[in-house]
């Protein structure tokens, strides 16, 4: 009897426990979930003028028919930043002006106000889509050309780049200022709409004294 | 007597397929994560249509607080040819170089283990005078030192008087062109200026203007991702 008792095998149960696997396993996850960036930064180009001054200058001349010139002011509001109170100007607060071709502070009706954005007249994205239509268009048709399957991705980007430069079409030279108060953000939505509309010249500039004066004009407070 | 007999049922949960997911939702977080720098200040940055990504290697950022608080960080090559670590150490003995050349009394001397200290440190961004003193802080205290320094600079446009925003930028570009690499920093992805977007533009004009003058003509501004019709 004893022998046949010891020979009895006994049977184990083989599932393990996986809980605590799991609790661990969800800690982890919260804690790369909390500490991963998904969204890489975006970034947008931009060169300057290098130092030489006098051949921009000479450049800015010849063009001054295609050009036009886009002025972001700022609004100053009191905001809390992290405790403190500062003077700042808050995104889409600020008023944007410009006008064609050369400053003319004579003629104050050249110098109009414009809307961010798009949305029909007197927004910016129309004036700019007006100005550069011919390429616009162009790229519009690559575009079609390119959802067909008929071109291929590179080629597209080769060929809209080739349209955003052609010289043959009659394309606007931007010029930005803001001044010193205006909101970071405002800027950039304006050199955003370089991109969206396929501007290929534009550049940062600062505020001339015509600008300045203009702005005053205006009721616009510069600092 | 036929009594009613309740069934005893396990209330354990098989587990292992729970356990099966979560390891499989691990292993991609871990594999897709590339961690949040910390950094001083809490940046916004402003939205914008472009969707070109920031590059991950060879960078040079510039951090713009809405406060005007100007901080930088550095990242080097994924490869060997000049890592992390060893971009920081050079750009580091540049610019206190170039520092002390210029100005001979107020020298700055680190020690190598205050060298080590900055070397693995992210943003860095405190005058040249305090930077031993910084790099001697514990971690903590060093974070809220951060917090309320910045990177001198001004509207200098004397190339042989650097400032100090300046005497940065061209350590790191030198660091950059000891290893053969500068190409990288002025084709204009390599430095990104990372501005809130509150910022007044007067501060991030003055940074480009300091660019200019050392002749970093092409940069990128860091923008968050907006989606427009056409």
């Amino acid at each position: 009897m004893a022998k046949k008792d010891k020979s009895r095998q006994k049977k184990f149960d083989t599932r393990i426990d996986f809980t605590p696997m799991v609790d661990m396993n969800m800690l982890l996850i919260t804690f790369f979930m909390l500490c991963t960036t998904m969204i890489k930064s975006q970034t947008l180009q931009l060169a300057l003028p290098t130092n030489e001054k006098i051949e921009q200058e000479e450049q800015n001349q010849a063009k001054a028919s295609e050009a036009i010139t886009f002025i972001v002011t700022g609004k100053l509001t009191e905001v809390n930043v992290g405790g403190k109170m500062m003077e700042i100007s808050k995104p889409a607060d600020g008023r944007v002006f410009y006008y064609e071709g050369q400053a003319d502070t004579e003629n104050p009706d050249a110098f109009k106000e414009i809307k961010l954005g798009g949305g029909g007249e007197g927004y910016i994205r129309t004036v700019l889509q007006e100005r550069n239509k011919e390429v616009l268009a162009e790229i519009k048709k690559l575009k079609e050309r390119w959802k067909k399957g008929e071109i291929h991705d590179s080629t597209y980007q080769a060929l809209a780049e080739k349209a955003r430069n052609n010289e043959n079409y009659k394309r606007p030279v931007v010029m930005i200022k803001a001044t010193a108060n205006a909101s970071y953000a405002d800027v950039v939505s304006v050199l955003d709409e370089m991109q969206i509309n396929n501007i290929s010249r534009y550049q940062l500039e600062r505020l001339s004294a015509d600008d300045s004066t203009m702005l005053k004009n205006k009721g616009i407070n510069l600092e | 007597m036929g009594k009613v007999k309740i069934k005893k049922k396990d209330t354990r949960i098989d587990m292992t397929a729970m356990s099966d997911v979560t390891v499989l939702l691990l292993t991609f977080f871990m594999l897709t994560s590339t961690f949040l720098s910390k950094e001083p200040v809490q940046v916004i940055t402003p939205p914008s249509v472009s969707e070109e990504k920031v590059p991950d290697e060879k960078l040079l950022s510039v951090l713009l607080s809405p406060d005007g608080h100007i901080y930088m960080s550095l990242t080097g090559s994924k490869d060997e040819t000049l890592k992390t670590e060893d971009l920081r150490e050079a750009a580091l003995k540049n610019a206190v170089g170039q520092w002390n050349s210029l100005h001979p009394s107020k020298k700055v001397n680190l020690t190598q283990e205050q060298v080590e200290t900055f070397k693995k440190l992210g943003t860095f961004g405190v005058p040249m005078e305090k930077l031993s003193e910084w790099l001697n802080l514990e971690m903590e205290k060093r974070d809220n030192m951060l917090k309320e320094s910045s990177i001198p600079i001004d509207m200098n446009k004397d190339t042989s008087r650097p400032n100090e925003f300046q005497i940065w930028v061209t350590a790191v570009y030198k660091a950059m062109m000891e290893a053969g690499i500068q190409k990288d920093l002025t084709n204009g992805k390599g430095i990104a200026v990372k501005a809130d977007q509150t910022t007044p533009y007067d501060i991030v004009q003055q940074v480009m203007d300091n660019l200019q003058t050392v002749n970093m003509t092409k940069f990128s501004l860091m923008t968050a991702l907006k989606v427009v019709e056409d």
